[in-house]
């Protein structure tokens, strides 16, 4: 049994509570403010909301594209019902909505609360990945990355996005461990190879860093970034005859692709 | 005189060795649709021993200097202005003149490439990536042509080169690649709750050829040694990239057809949020079909069913099929014993009912059954006698991730078997601890012996588990199974004992399947659960016990449903290597016990379907037309005959 990604952060705090009292607790009712409801949701909020009401206006708002809005109904939902059964579904949608305003410092924990109140979705682990590297916190970023591919091990943008970071680290034989497996292989990215290669080359594995660039510029022969990786390597493993082709033959698709634009 | 007996003995292998050159020579002009044309020579033999072996080796250097300066001839003639006669020139050409002559064969275009190698001194070819056949594959005699598959950023064009160990001619074609493309689509399984198989990047960037049939022949007639497929990349007429790989065709026929259900993946959503692997509605399109791999495709006896059947077993000698069929209300108890022919009929007298309390029950009683190597019997997990539900003695939990959406394994159960002259169902003694689930019991095949997996019984469902909601959680049940064997003994059973290199590993060892000779265990091996899960091996262990080797036809995602040729030499599997759309693979297996790479089972069905329980069953492969039933509640099922 586990009780997936509790207290893994060195942080909590500020909460949902943080983002509630930015946005809800300014005494303006939703039906007063900017953030109006539409006129078919109207009759919700005739009297006093409820959550339920808050949600769907919640959604609303994020289908407009209106994430401050979604923001006010999301947090006014929690903030009347903290124990409502949805809780760990709407701290999502609020923390995603938070996120959609740039404000990735404060989604940050509330996506946390979400997800430690059991919401498992690929979506939050994704998001919350994204929103740690951005604000430069990789060692917990890693941690969410490796959760994402935990439910789909194969998911390309996880895996692009995990491999950057243990590049960042120079933490290369996890980038091996991660990447160069059988059910990964075929399935590579350009980035992971890159990746991949990279870390190969840095551990003196240079046969291994050959084999992945060889094999990679076969599957993406047009990368100008992947052909000359190979090059160098080659170059620097005494093999200049082949990196001479490999060039070659990057230049020949080039002129191929313009005459045939 | 034993000298000369040697030496006797040393020129007839050479003459018969000329003689084959000549052939060789004969069958390229012949491939250039010339006319070849023998010319006597003027003979200069000799009295002594001595006079012959210089007059053989004067005629020797004669026609090597002669065909050098032919060569140097030819190639310079090839190359352009200024460069004739260039005293460094003639060495690389000379130098690269094997490949000249492999280029006489090919197109006039090709002919350029030795000017480019001259004008650019040594071209080093960049390796061509060769996906399939992988190096050291085995073919089964017959199988339809399959399709190579490479990726190569340097070629537009292809130089395909097929040499024998037999020293017969080789094969040679000039391919402009075609890209690799999905087979057909089945709308029937176009849902929302799946995705249309969509080519990865590898597979966008891949060439293919698939040689005819007449080729495929002649290179399968030739490859009973190992050959060297060689892919060499062409672009403006010259070569750039180059790989090769060695395979075989093996002596050793199939010998078998393969039976087997054809799928399709649309997890759906019931009334109470309930997740099903597939809605009642579409139950219907699931297939049951026959396959010769001889032939191009494959022959449907089966569909249209009402409720769900699932796993069959044919008798060793292929008179006696076994196959469970829910019955209604959704019953797991029932399964039907059937002799083999022609247009077999299941009805209502042909089922036994797991269920003997009567009622039309939801508790699958009957679980991974299997009829004995006679047909006398059949082999079942019983979920034992204190269970009311279903639920309290497998987990199950359906995703609707349409890739891996069911995840299903007993945590409690015991090992009976069926005895169709009594009528009766009993338990086997050594498969009956309650203590213990037993499960996935084979016969051996003199039906002396089971073999099953076995683990420590436990609650499928504890409380305050955290629903899985994906193949391979960590909130799943966790249960790891361990091989054990025990003898029949006439239904008395025996000691089980652990089987070395299939239990206490750490991993869970399931599904195991004894080889028709009796020599080996092949089973699955995963971390959690059984049979199809995403990191789902292949094992091979002697069926005595020893160390557990994993077989290099294991593919990179979920290898799971075998079933072994009646002659032992061939496995056949599933695995999603290539697509979320389960397809069929053959392995060959040789007398050590070591596998070949995958092969494999083309146009097994629809590129949106998946295949799964594949079984080769020793009958030929016309031997079943159509399987009709007339299930529990009454509704008749025909299947089409022929129909695919």
């Amino acid at each position: 049994m586990q009780q997936p990604l509790k207290k893994r952060y060195a942080f909590h705090k500020p909460r949902y509570v943080a983002a509630v009292a930015l946005f809800a607790i300014a005494g303006v009712t939703l039906a007063q403010s900017r953030c109006a409801p539409p006129d078919s949701m109207k009759d919700h909020f005739a009297g006093k909301p409820n959550a339920a009401s808050l949600n769907e206006l919640g959604y609303w708002f994020g289908e407009q594209k209106n994430y401050n809005c979604a923001v006010q109904a999301f947090a006014s939902s929690l903030q009347l019902e903290p124990k409502q059964k949805q809780f760990s579904v709407i701290a999502f949608m609020l923390g995603v909505s938070l996120y959609l305003t740039g404000d990735t410092k404060e989604a940050i924990p509330v996506l946390q609360e979400a997800e430690e109140s059991g919401y498992n979705d690929i979506r939050i682990h994704l998001l919350l990945a994204q929103a740690l590297d951005e604000t430069q916190a990789r060692a917990d970023a890693e941690i969410e990355w490796r959760a994402a591919l935990e439910i789909d091990p194969e998911h390309s943008f996880a895996l692009d996005h995990l491999s950057n970071d243990l590049i960042s680290d120079t933490n290369d034989k996890a980038v091996i461990e991660l990447l160069d497996t059988p059910r990964i292989a075929p399935l590579r990215t350009i980035q992971q190879d890159t990746n991949l290669s990279l870390a190969f080359s840095r551990s003196g594995k240079q046969n291994d860093a050959l084999r992945v660039l060889r094999d990679s510029v076969n599957t993406y022969p047009d990368s100008v970034q992947l052909t000359q990786q190979l090059a160098d390597v080659l170059t620097q493993s005494g093999s200049r005859e082949e990196a001479q082709t490999v060039l070659q033959v990057l230049q020949a698709r080039q002129g191929a692709n313009s005459e045939s634009h | 005189m034993w000298d000369y007996k040697k030496y006797l003995n040393r020129i007839k292998i050479q003459s018969i060795d000329k003689i084959k050159h000549a052939e060789a020579q004969i069958d390229r002009v012949l491939f250039l649709n010339g006319t070849p044309t023998i010319e006597p020579i003027p003979l200069s033999i000799g009295k002594r021993l001595k006079a012959m072996t210089e007059s053989d080796l004067g005629l020797e250097h004669e026609t090597v200097g002669r065909a050098m300066q032919t060569r140097a001839r030819s190639c310079l003639s090839m190359v352009s202005g200024t460069l004739v006669g260039t005293p460094g020139v003639c060495v690389v050409v000379l130098l690269i003149w094997p490949f000249c002559l492999m280029l006489a064969g090919c197109t006039g275009a090709s002919l350029s490439a030795p000017v480019f190698a001259a004008e650019s001194g040594h071209r080093v070819l960049t390796p061509i990536s060769i996906d399939y056949p992988e190096d050291d594959s085995i073919f089964p005699p017959g199988i339809t042509p399959p399709t190579f598959l490479w990726r190569d950023a340097a070629g537009t064009s292809w130089s395909i080169d097929v040499t024998f160990g037999d020293d017969s001619a080789p094969v040679h074609v000039i391919s402009t690649g075609q890209h690799m493309q999905l087979g057909p689509i089945d709308p029937d399984c176009v849902s929302d709750s799946n995705a249309p198989p969509k080519l990865t990047a590898r597979q966008v960037a891949t060439w293919t050829w698939t040689p005819d049939e007449a080729t495929w022949v002649r290179i399968q007639a030739h490859s009973t040694k190992a050959a060297i497929l060689k892919i060499t990349g062409f672009r403006d007429g010259n070569p750039w990239s180059q790989s090769h790989i060695t395979f075989t065709t093996s002596k050793d026929e199939v010998g078998a057809p393969i039976f087997y259900r054809d799928v399709p993946l649309m997890p759906s959503i019931g009334n109470r949020g309930v997740v099903a692997p597939l809605s009642q509605t579409d139950i219907h399109l699931i297939h049951w079909r026959i396959r010769d791999i001889r032939k191009p495709e494959s022959h449907t006896v089966l569909r249209d069913m009402p409720t769900c059947a699932n796993c069959h077993s044919f008798s060793a000698d292929g008179k006696t099929f076994g196959m469970d069929i829910d019955g209604p209300a959704n019953d797991k108890g029932l399964y039907a014993v059937v002799p083999v022919q022609k247009h077999i009929l299941i009805q209502g007298k042909d089922m036994v009912h797991w269920n003997t309390d009567g009622k039309v029950g939801t508790v699958r009683v009957g679980f991974m059954s299997q009829v004995s190597p006679d047909g006398q019997y059949v082999l079942t997990t019983f979920a034992g006698p204190t269970l009311n539900r279903l639920t309290d003695g497998y987990y199950v939990t359906n995703f609707m991730d349409y890739r891996f959406l069911q995840v299903f394994y007993p945590t409690r159960g015991i090992l009976e078997y069926y005895n169709r002259a009594t009528g009766l169902r009993e338990t086997l003694p050594g498969a009956d601890d309650p203590a213990y689930v037993q499960t996935d019991g084979v016969w051996s095949p003199d039906g002396k012996y089971i073999v099953f997996a076995r683990a420590i019984a436990r609650d499928p469902r504890p409380k305050d588990q955290f629903p899985a909601t994906h193949a391979n959680d960590p909130n799943e049940t966790q249960i790891q199974y361990d091989l054990y064997r025990i003898p029949f003994n006439g239904g008395k059973g025996g000691t089980p004992e652990a089987i070395k290199g299939a239990s206490n590993n750490g991993m869970s060892n399931n599904f195991p399947k004894i080889s028709p000779d009796g020599k080996w265990i092949v089973f699955v091996q995963c971390k959690n659960g059984q049979l199809m899960r995403p990191d789902s091996q292949l094992y091979i262990v002697p069926a005595n016990g020893g160390t557990a080797r994993r077989l290099r036809a294991n593919t990179r995602l979920m290898n799971s449903w075998h079933s072994w040729s009646p002659n032992s030499r061939w496995l056949v599997f599933s695995s999603k290597a290539r697509s979320p759309y389960t397809q069929m693979y053959l392995t060959h297996i040789d007398a050590n016990g070591d596998a070949s790479p995958a092969i494999l089972i083309d146009n097994t069905t629809a590129a949106n379907r998946a295949v799964n329980i594949p079984e080769f069953v020793k009958i030929d492969p016309d031997a079943i037309d159509q399987i009709e039933v007339h299930v529990a509640d009454g509704t008749q099922v025909e299947s089409p005959r022929n129909e695919k």
